[in-house]
């Protein structure tokens, strides 16, 4: 349980930086403001999310009950 | 376990009158800098000493950011010393520990206060921060890393770190017990809770030093990397503000230890071997920051830019030389006082925190030298040179934070260890 909950949280903050982050870059040159944004709104927000579930992994790892095997 | 429960750390200054007294003048100069800052909402940036560069004649960044970039930099040494602890097992500096991770946490929601202060229309700059941030730009870089990620990153360290000590505090009945109950989330202190704390703790310090190195850097980038800007865009822009973040938040460290060492209950427990090895890690670092001060003065006077030159002049001889002067004066007499103290191998903790002192006000004063000249007197476009003067509304407010800031440290202090109780049981 734990284990999974640990890893469950790393791959979606992984996931959700990575997507955060791309999404929030736009590529090409800043002639316009549809590069200038990014590519979708709150994107940026969705990076910062992903980081903190990276972190917060730490917390699931400690807090959630092991298995039978533990106890 | 009576002797852990005890532990002379906990619940500091219980009903003391000075504590009290503290409290309310803390509070009193809290309500004015939120009085100060109503009048920023009501009237907007008017009632601040800010203005446009060039036509305006001023500078559009003022004290607040000074105070970001000082308080970020204050933050750095707290997470950077218990992740040292944890990585390096740096024993003797456990019972700085806490009170360095604490001094993190509250520096940084400081810097987050005075960013939103800074907005003229904070709600409208906090959303579109979240809807248009771009990691092209360095203030993505200082909106997620330093602000987020750092202060999430330290905020979990911080909490997990802490949940042995409260798991002992919840022990006891008392008005907190459902706040450590809570902070503790039913730890027992097992062979396998230890074991994994120590492992998230190990992983945990080892990701969140880079990190720190990359958010300081970046701080440092959103000026380094300002092309059109005489005295901002440097290569030595990063560096520099990540050595002048060490010294100053250790510096900080030592003020606030030799404070808690005033304390008779915790006075055995701060012995002079840790003000020893701050004192030294400061000097060493000072080194290295006066290194950087010394090519960058070199760079900008011998065959700069005439616009370099110029803003330099205004810094040796204009109108900002005494802020360049007393700056570098308490720099170097800060650098005197401890490389001497190393010398004679003879400590002594009033002068390691008048060195501390002088080397934030030293901090502050070389904050506001790279963030003003540069906005009155750098300007590659043929206007006036400008100027700058904080009004009582930017010092009420940065006093009123300043206050907020203190008051939540000494209300956590009066209610959670500031030591490990397992190191107070050794102590004892």
């Amino acid at each position: 349980m734990r284990k999974k909950m640990f890893w469950l949280t790393i791959v979606t903050g992984l996931v959700l930086a990575i997507g955060g982050f791309f999404l929030s870059a736009p590529i090409g040159p800043p002639i316009n403001s549809a590069i200038s944004n990014p590519r979708v709104p709150f994107s940026p927000t969705v990076f910062v999310l992903g980081v903190m579930l990276l972190f917060g992994s730490a917390v699931v790892y400690e807090l959630t009950p092991g298995g039978s095997k533990e106890k | 376990m009576a002797s852990k429960t005890n532990q002379p750390s906990f619940a500091l200054w219980s009903g003391s009158k000075i504590f009290l007294a503290l409290a309310v003048a803390l509070l009193v100069v809290a309500g004015w800098g939120i009085y100060a800052y109503s009048q920023e909402l009501i009237y907007g940036l008017s009632v601040s000493g800010m203005g446009d560069i060039g036509t305006g004649g001023g500078a559009a960044w003022g004290l607040y950011i000074v105070f970001i970039v000082y308080f970020v930099g204050i933050s750095f040494a707290g997470i950077t010393i218990a992740a040292l602890i944890r990585l390096f097992n740096l024993e003797r500096l456990r019972p700085i520990a806490r009170m360095a991770e604490l001094l993190t946490i509250i520096s940084l929601v400081m810097a987050a206060m005075v960013i939103i202060i800074d907005l003229g229309q904070p709600g409208r700059g906090i959303i579109n921060l979240l809807r248009y941030a771009r990691p092209m730009s360095p203030f993505f870089g200082t909106f997620t890393l330093v602000i987020s990620s750092y202060l999430f990153a330290s905020l979990v360290y911080f909490y997990l770190d802490g949940r042995k000590d409260a798991a002992e505090c919840a022990k006891q009945p008392g008005r907190w017990q459902w706040f450590h109950k809570m902070w503790a989330a039913g730890y027992k202190d097992t062979p396998g809770e230890q074991r994994r704390h120590r492992h998230t703790t190990w992983w945990l310090a080892l990701f969140i030093l880079p990190i720190l190195v990359i958010a300081h850097s970046t701080l440092g980038l959103v000026f380094g990397l300002q092309v059109g800007r005489p005295g901002w865009f440097n290569a030595l822009q990063a560096p520099s503000f990540v050595l002048m973040a060490a010294v100053s938040g250790i510096g900080f460290i030592i003020i606030i230890a030799a404070i808690l060492r005033s304390v008779p209950k915790l006075r055995d427990r701060l012995p002079m071997n840790i003000f020893t090895w701050l004192g030294n890690f400061t000097w060493i670092l000072l080194i290295g920051y006066i290194y950087v001060m010394a090519v960058e003065i070199l760079t900008s006077t011998y065959t700069a830019h005439r616009d370099e030159v110029l803003l330099t002049q205004q810094l040796f001889t204009g109108d900002y030389a005494w802020v360049f002067w007393s700056s570098l004066g308490l720099i170097l007499t800060s650098f005197g006082l401890l490389f001497g103290q190393f010398l004679r191998r003879r400590y002594t903790i009033s002068l390691l925190v008048v060195s501390g002192i002088m080397l934030n006000l030293a901090a502050i004063g070389k904050r506001f030298l790279l963030i003003v000249p540069s906005q009155t007197h750098g300007t590659l476009l043929p206007y006036d040179a400008g100027s700058y003067s904080p009004t009582w509304v930017e010092y009420s407010i940065i006093l009123g934070v300043f206050a907020i800031g203190t008051l939540a440290y000494m209300l956590f202090v009066k209610i959670f260890p500031i030591m490990e109780i397992q190191e107070t049981g050794k102590g004892e």
